[in-house]
């Protein structure tokens, strides 16, 4: 298989920790978006929202030092004491990663702002997501050209997908009786205009990387990115099958309707899990066939 | 309990997994698989620029000290000297690396050298 680069644990580590951080940026981003786009949900949703973004956004920064510790130790080659040796630290600060470190620690430093009671709060929350989607624009393959591009796709996508993904806990916590359903309602409509979003720019960027159809059977990136689609085919379906059977079900007062819809926003979570495990070996261990 | 389980089986994955990994040929001198009288030196060359963070030289005796001509710098062109005196036996280098857009590299390439 070409373009698939050597895995051993350390990768294995790499990936998992990576994965991790990608949900807690996408939770932490969605939080400030659910509050801002459901101004008429009710208060412990909203609380619930907030309470899981700020646990994220800690998470993060966490999660972000782990990564240094891990990439030390891999360009190392010490093992476990590489992750705290002072030059490999500092050669990772130098690198791209150290690059997206302020940018993702003001992020959440502004999410944070979820806490600070009143508008002024809610108002600077908004503006972590954008600087937290900025701060991945400086690392891995959206380096490539046509930089300015990839950069701008990447900070649409992450925003499309953080508005999904910071959205399913409230929504699950929501799911019940007629003024859960209304909320779900009025997700399903944003969610219509986000969704094809989401899907148009991460097509773009995944095309750019690419080049070819032939590219895409041929390689590990091509495989791993079909397996992406084939998870979030699967999410599609049962985002699909949420707006236009069970919220109307919930709406409508059908007996074992909430149940049902909680149980498939828990398996759309375990989809977008899955969507994050593969996109964190996508940008790990292959290389777009644009680049071999 | 569990805990020591998930963390040993996780140490097993390092281990083995570390053990079996094996890199494509780089380009290189002495080119991988070479069978040579002498080793000047040792050169690996990169498309982008790659910052060597590590490199280790195994021969028949253990770990050879080699010297590092090429600092910390990413270069295209990593160069380091052995000793003069390196006995016949099979010799395996492994490096490390950081690639300009951030990506760890490593690879492992493998000379041997007869009288």
């Amino acid at each position: 298989m070409e373009g698939l680069a050597q895995i051993d644990g350390w990768t294995v580590a790499a990936i998992l920790a990576k994965a991790l951080g990608y949900g807690a940026a996408l939770l932490a981003m969605g939080g400030p978006l659910f509050v801002a786009a459901f101004p008429l949900a009710a208060p412990d949703v909203r609380r619930f929202a907030i309470r899981i973004a700020v646990v994220a956004a800690v998470l993060l920064i966490a999660v972000l030092a782990l990564r240094f510790g891990i990439r030390a130790a891999r360009i190392s080659g010490m093992g476990l004491p590489g992750m705290v040796d002072p030059m490999m630290l500092a050669f990772v600060w130098d690198s791209p990663l150290g690059t997206a470190a302020p940018w993702r620690g003001a992020g959440v430093v502004l999410v944070l702002g979820l806490l600070v009671p009143g508008l002024f709060g809610r108002v600077a929350a908004l503006f972590g997501p954008l600087l937290i989607a900025i701060s991945y624009t400086s690392v891995g393959h959206s380096l490539g050209e046509p930089r300015w591009l990839l950069a701008a796709l990447l900070v649409l996508h992450l925003l499309a997908a953080a508005f999904w993904v910071g959205a399913l806990a409230p929504l699950h916590h929501a799911a019940v009786g007629a003024e859960g359903a209304a909320l779900l309602h009025r997700f399903g409509k944003a969610a219509a205009m986000t969704v094809p979003l989401l899907i148009i720019v991460g097509s773009i960027f995944a095309w750019i990387m690419t080049g070819s159809l032939s590219a895409l059977f041929a390689t590990a990136y091509g495989w791993t990115l079909i397996a992406k689609l084939t998870f979030v085919s699967g999410l599609l379906g049962l985002a699909g099958l949420n707006k236009w059977r069970l919220v109307p079900a919930l709406a409508d007062d059908r007996v074992g309707a909430s149940d049902s819809l909680r149980r498939s926003i828990v398996f759309e979570a375990t989809a977008v899990f899955l969507i994050l495990l593969t996109t964190a070996t996508l940008t790990t261990v292959t290389t777009p066939p644009i680049n071999l | 309990m569990m805990k020591q389980s998930i963390l040993a089986g996780l140490m097993m994955a390092v281990l083995a997994t570390g053990a079996i990994a094996h890199s494509k040929a780089e380009d290189t001198t002495p080119a991988n698989e070479a069978i040579v009288t002498t080793v000047e030196a040792i050169e690996m060359r990169f498309d982008d620029p790659m910052r060597v963070t590590a490199i280790t030289v195994t021969g028949p005796d253990g770990d050879v000290a080699i010297e590092r001509e090429t600092g910390m710098d990413a270069v295209t062109e990593f160069r380091a000297i052995p000793p003069a005196d390196l006995p016949a036996g099979a010799y395996t280098v492994d490096w490390r690396g950081l690639a300009s857009d951030g990506h760890p590299m490593q690879g492992t390439f493998g000379f041997t050298i007869t009288n």
